[in-house]
């Protein structure tokens, strides 16, 4: 049997296994020590008085054997999660970094080429590089969700506090997505208050929200639909609402939306493209900034999503 | 602007390119480093105005430069932008604790993008 821990560093095992000074081991070892302690005293303290003295050493002996078994079976397990948890994370910081890269590289390249060096590319030729760039970005996406989702599940997600204008925003979301929205025959209203003040949140994440419920809005609706984006100051909050007129949630799917992976069946004809991500860390990054995220849904008839965000 | 001087210390030869070329047209004079070391020395000599530092990087990291400019700078006053593409919490909180100005995850901003968060951080660091 492997015994409880073989270095007693406690410094050195936190950071090992990259958990909490109180989650170490050896921490966890001296807290059972106490325990035994405990029980030892309790057990002789409630059975001196009808017990013989063997026989309070041998029930001694019995509680402290089964504490130490017990005890060293929960450290080692929660031992071998911490480490599983560690290779998990630092597995996903290679991933972010190898597969980053090389995309990054591409997507700036790109852009160098076409802001910087484009002279004498023919019409052709730069249309055949606006298709790379754009399926660089939707890999990137991809890869950015994934990384989005383990980050989320190890609670180790981390969100900016950028000065947002979401009206800006909006529009620059709203503009990204017209040739989907001209493709479909979408007709796309925007209502904004005026003199909107400025959100807090992460910027970059707060477009990849947008984007989520502007293009699901526009690819699950019908021909010739619409859908109107709302932008509204309720008190401390700005409230953004973006409602379409397309297919629907079916009732019985609607508390699985925000589920990680969940797709609705009807949304699985219409596109087949999707992850079923999008929403789950859109939920996420909305909560993580102080807002909520709210719907309401008739199949066949539309979706209205909701959600708030602090003013600043 | 133009006597701005901002070093980017970066392995990956293609973003240290293109990043550099974007400034040097945008008039700063740039210098750049491509692993932790040529970086340490390239703060000393070439003493930037605005430092942009990948934290995965040959020799030493970005992490580690960090750490030693904070030992001979009692108080780090040029601003630190930490260019990387790690973006979790661990590394962020790390690399703030150490000093940085602020982080931008390479692979979510398109170059002019950058080029206009680090004229607002000079620009904030000016007044």
């Amino acid at each position: 049997m492997n015994w409880i821990v073989n270095d007693l560093n406690i410094k050195k095992q936190a950071e090992n296994l990259g958990v909490s000074i109180w989650q170490t081991p050896s921490f966890m070892l001296m807290i059972l020590g106490f325990i035994i302690v405990f029980v030892m005293s309790a057990v002789f303290f409630a059975s001196r008085e009808f017990m013989s003295p063997e026989f309070l050493i041998i029930a001694e002996a019995v509680v402290v054997i089964f504490i130490l078994i017990v005890g060293n079976i929960i450290i080692q397990s929660m031992e071998k999660l911490a480490k599983v948890n560690k290779i998990k994370s630092e597995f996903v910081s290679i991933v972010s970094h190898q597969l980053k890269t090389p995309l990054t590289g591409i997507s700036w390249d790109i852009e160098f080429l076409i802001s910087k060096h484009s002279d004498g590319l023919n019409k052709k030729q730069t249309e055949i590089i606006k298709n790379i760039e754009a399926s660089n970005v939707a890999m990137s996406r991809m890869v950015n969700d994934l990384l989005d989702v383990a980050r989320i599940d190890q609670n180790n997600f981390f969100t900016r506090k950028d000065e947002i204008d979401i009206v800006a925003l909006v529009k620059k979301v709203v503009d990204k997505n017209n040739v989907l929205t001209l493709k479909n025959k979408i007709n796309i209203t925007l209502l904004v208050d005026d003199n909107m003040p400025k959100i807090e949140g992460d910027e970059k994440r707060m477009e990849v929200v947008l984007d989520n419920f502007i293009s699901n809005a526009i690819k699950y609706n019908k021909e010739n639909g619409k859908i109107t984006v709302k932008v509204q100051k309720d008190n401390r909050k700005a409230l953004i609402s973006i409602k379409d007129s397309g297919i629907g949630i079916p009732k019985d799917e609607q508390d699985r939306v925000f589920e990680k992976f969940y797709r609705s069946k009807v949304a699985s004809i219409q596109e087949t493209g999707g992850t079923g991500l999008g929403l789950y860390i859109a939920k996420n990054i909305i909560e993580r900034s102080g807002g909520k995220v709210w719907f309401r849904s008739v199949e066949n008839e539309g979706t209205e999503f909701n959600f708030s965000l602090p003013i600043i | 602007m133009e006597n701005k001087k901002i070093l980017i210390i970066e392995d990956d030869l293609t973003l240290r390119n293109v990043l550099a070329e974007f400034l040097e047209a945008e008039g700063f004079k740039v210098g750049v480093a491509s692993d932790g070391e040529e970086g340490l020395e390239m703060i000393k000599s070439f003493n930037p105005d605005i430092v942009l530092l990948d934290i995965i990087l040959p020799k030493k990291n970005g992490f580690e430069v960090l750490k030693e400019v904070r030992n001979y700078k009692e108080k780090l006053t040029t601003p630190f932008v930490l260019l990387t593409n790690l973006g979790s919490l661990d590394d962020i909180e790390k690399a703030l604790e150490l000093g940085a100005t602020t982080y931008l995850v390479k692979g979510d901003y398109q170059v002019k993008e950058i080029v206009e968060k680090i004229k607002e951080i000079l620009f904030k660091e000016k007044k």
